[in-house]
């Protein structure tokens, strides 16, 4: 296979994510021969279960690693880094060394108890200052990153922040991305990337800092059983066909783009699993009741959204 | 005079891990301390969720075996319930689990643990066609003329030490890691077509599976089921046993205390017969599992109740630690030292994992398929049953383990009805208990829950696999598995202890699991 045919193979990626409307065949070559440089990335977890960081491994198409080194130099990652103890402390420290890079970061940061989350025997809170401080850009993955998620369910007792209140508390001023999804869709990370590595600016945005491209729609309004709501044909249990909704489908305030991409490249979303949304790319992920019955009767409060 | 070696953090983990050993004169580890460095609390905060919250939110716990937990927590609801689940819930459920536990241990081999055995740089020297290896060869050439600060990153730098020389493995095993992503994004859509999605897949709940197997479904399963059981048999099993072949003194180091847990692992239709039989092997004797004397200790964890053991479920609240008093504990020379709890089963500081897993069934003479297995590995290896207790034991067990369960799988899917829900309907119980009981990927996984008067989750307690491996020493000072697997290890270059990294990373620890 020639060089030519091994970047087509790594642009049909650039294709499934949706980014050759502004990623052209002629950019991957330019920055091949160097000719545009390409941006460092650093990756940190918070209280994080890692959930992020394994969906991200399952891009389609090309090794994961092919993509991150040909469009990016990817400085450090928890998971892929042979760097180990204080050669990873190391490269942390010399971030100011690094021009234009991107912190991606993964789980929520514990304000209230520093020590819930250590690294290099300093608290989270001081690693995400400085890198977020030297960053052209910060990307939040995840639910947990973007609006607290589990780490910030009621009855947490850490005080965990998501990663642009912390940096808006911080009083630093960078640009965030918001990509909930529990866990994050690894499209949706590469294709903010590539919009980066062109343009040097983030995608449209909305309030909550989620790309509009993704978080545009409630899961309802492209549901493939949003038929059924309309015509108010409702599933009365597990495995009935029509609307999920008495069975505490989170859909219709939950904004995601599943129905169009679902997961894992495709493969199937929650709902076609025939289980409700439990809306876990929304702002309040995890609800205090999720899945229950048609005819649950306990009191209405109980089913109210908290946190 | 003795020296510290710190290792912090310890990467291509779940998580935040810190270890600290002391080395005498001859650089062999007199003692070590294990530091779990992340605290969510997520098992008391779930009081007061309902009930069917705890299998979406316990199975956050961790991004990497959250299949584990969300069956861990829906067979602690149907306990309560004293639901059986109906033939297709049964099966369906072990596709979704028995899949994720290949991509798990594919993902632990070559992401995680492959490149501490594999030199990378052999690529360099690379003289075949493979475009795959071609490109990261030109990759890693320019990367090192670059004159960058770190270059080629993330795969240097690195713990420098003697790696193989053998360019054929090498080679293999880099084409093999390269690949293995791949293969393990096609398990993960395994996993997806009856779970929904993966990590975190939503459709295993008490009473099984929401979704209905279609022909559709189950076809799609099973071409990908044929590639995965290719990669396997193909790729990685016979580079684990070329690494293990290529390191044999690996068979002997990382020796734990050899004392063994696991519970029951995928049941068939009927919800009996396991394919993993549960038990524990203490002193050498196997014991099917009875019951769980299981206590945890806090006394070196960061938490203020530490003056006596507790069984699961005694405490419905969790004290951690102010930063003050953690402080003052950082202080002490012999102070609290990890958010890990210490479990002890029937006072013994047990390992678990696959070493567990493949041990005490093969001691069950349950599953004589995996006894043959185990044999014919042995004799092609030229090592015994008690060499398992070691670094290349657990990577072995791993490979093992995968192969039983990739062939359950075939045999399940022919099972599945077309067409047939997996899922029978029931109320939450109210005021009820239950306890729920399976093998995660990293070993034995419990989960127990009492509701209230409303179907209201009143307490949740988890014992997490990580936790049993890593915990920190106990009420009776006796250091905890991977503790003692350090001790003992002769580190040939102080500044780059390789050899600590593998035997840690031989456990395949997820900190994220074991403090949740």
């Amino acid at each position: 296979m020639t060089r030519r045919e091994v970047l087509k193979q790594m642009y049909a990626v650039v294709v499934a994510v949706g980014a050759s409307s502004f990623l052209s065949f002629d950019d991957l070559l330019a920055m091949d021969k160097g000719e545009i440089a390409k941006p460092n990335l650093v990756w940190l977890h918070g209280t994080s279960c890692s959930g992020c960081s394994t969906s991200f491994l399952n891009v389609e198409g090309v090794p994961l690693v092919d993509i991150l080194t040909e469009y990016t130099n990817v400085v450090f990652h928890p998971d892929i880094s042979l760097a180990t103890g204080h050669q990873v402390t190391d490269m942390l420290e010399r971030a100011d060394e690094y021009k234009d890079f991107i912190f991606v970061f993964e789980g929520s940061i514990p304000m209230a108890m520093p020590h819930a989350c250590m690294l290099g025997d300093k608290p989270m809170t001081y690693w995400v200052d400085k890198l977020v401080r030297k960053s052209s850009v910060c990307i939040a993955a995840g639910t947990c990153a973007s609006f607290g998620g589990i780490t910030n369910m009621e009855g947490m007792v850490t005080g965990p922040k998501p990663l642009a209140d912390f940096i808006s508390y911080q009083g630093i001023k960078k640009p965030v991305v918001n990509l909930p999804n529990c866990p994050m869709k690894p499209e949706q990370l590469l294709y903010v990337l590539f919009y980066y590595l062109k343009t040097h600016n983030t995608p449209e945005l909305d309030d909550e800092k989620r790309p509009l491209r993704f978080f545009g729609n409630t899961v309802h309004e492209r549901c493939t059983r949003h038929d059924d709501f309309t015509r108010k044909k409702f599933a009365k249990k597990i495995g009935d066909e029509g609307c999920l909704f008495y069975l505490g489908c989170q859909g219709i305030v939950t904004k995601n783009d599943c129905p169009i991409n679902g997961h894992n490249g495709n493969t199937n979303i929650c709902i076609k699993a025939g289980h409700p949304c439990i809306g876990c790319a929304g702002k309040y992920f995890p609800r205090k009741i999720m899945l229950h019955t048609y005819d649950d009767k306990r009191p209405n409060e109980r089913f109210k959204v908290i946190s | 005079m003795s020296k510290k070696v710190t290792i912090d953090p310890l990467t291509r983990i779940e998580g935040h891990l810190k270890f600290e050993t002391t080395l005498n004169n001859s650089g062999v580890v007199t003692d070590a301390k294990c530091t779990a460095d992340m605290y969510r609390g997520i098992e008391k905060a779930l009081i007061g969720y309902d009930a069917k919250v705890a299998q979406q939110v316990t199975q956050r716990v961790c991004g990497v075996c959250p299949y584990a937990h969300a069956e861990a927590s829906a067979l602690a609801l149907e306990n309560a319930m004293g639901l059986k689940l109906n033939k297709n819930g049964y099966l369906l459920r072990n596709l979704i689990v028995g899949a994720y536990r290949l991509q798990d241990y594919l993902l632990h081999f070559y992401t995680l643990s492959a490149l501490d055995f594999i030199d990378i740089t052999a690529i360099t020297k690379y003289q075949g066609k493979d475009s795959g290896l071609l490109a990261l060869k030109d990759w890693v050439n320019k990367e090192l003329k670059s004159g960058k600060i770190f270059p080629a990153a993330p795969f240097l730098p690195r713990y420098e030490a003697a790696y193989t020389t053998n360019q054929n493995l090498n080679i293999s095993a880099v084409k093999h890691y390269l690949e293995s992503i791949q293969a393990m994004a096609e398990i993960h859509k395994m996993v997806a077509i009856f779970g929904g999605k993966s990590p975190h897949p939503v459709a295993i709940e008490a009473g099984g599976v929401t979704t209905r197997p279609t022909v559709d479904a189950l076809m799609k399963y099973e071409t990908l089921l044929k590639r995965t059981k290719a990669f396997i048999k193909d790729a990685y099993v016979p580079d684990v046993k070329a690494v293990a072949k290529a390191y044999k003194e690996y068979f002997k180091i990382g020796k734990g205390t050899g004392d063994l847990l696991n519970f029951d692992f995928m049941p068939d239709e009927n919800g009996e017969n396991f394919l993993f039989i549960g038990g524990s092997t203490i002193n050498g004797k196997f014991e099917a599992l009875k019951d769980t004397k299981i206590l945890e200790s806090q006394k070196y964890s960061y938490y203020k109740d530490g003056k006596k053991d507790y069984a699961p479920m005694e405490q419905d609240s969790e004290h951690p630690l102010s930063w003050y008093e953690y402080e003052r504990e950082q202080k002490k020379s012999n102070g609290k030292y990890s958010w890990s709890k210490a479990p002890r089963y029937r006072d013994k500081v047990v390992e678990v994992g696959a070493v567990a897993q493949v041990v005490n069934t093969y001691k069950s003479g349950h599953n004589p398929e995996l006894n043959r297995l185990v044999d014919s590995i042995n004799t092609e290896l030229g090592i015994k049953l008690s060499d398992y207790n070691s670094v290349m034991g657990r990577h072995l067990c791993r490979a093992i383990v995968s192969l039983i369960v990739v062939d359950r799988l075939e045999k399940d899917l022919n099972k599945v009805v077309p067409g047939e829900l997996g899922f029978i309907e029931k109320e939450v119980p109210k005021n009820a208990s239950g306890f729920g009981f399976t093998e995660a990927s990293r070993g034995a996984l419990a989960h127990w829950i009492e509701t209230d008067d409303e179907g209201l989750i009143k307490n949740y307690e988890m014992i997490v696999p990580t936790t049993w491996n890593i915990s920190p020493k106990d009420s009776k000072d006796r250091a905890g598995a991977v503790e003692q697997m350090l001790i003992g290890t002769k580190v040939a270059d102080a500044n780059n202890p390789i050899e600590l990294a593998r035997i840690v990373r031989s456990a395949d620890p997820c900190i994220a699991c074991s403090v949740h």
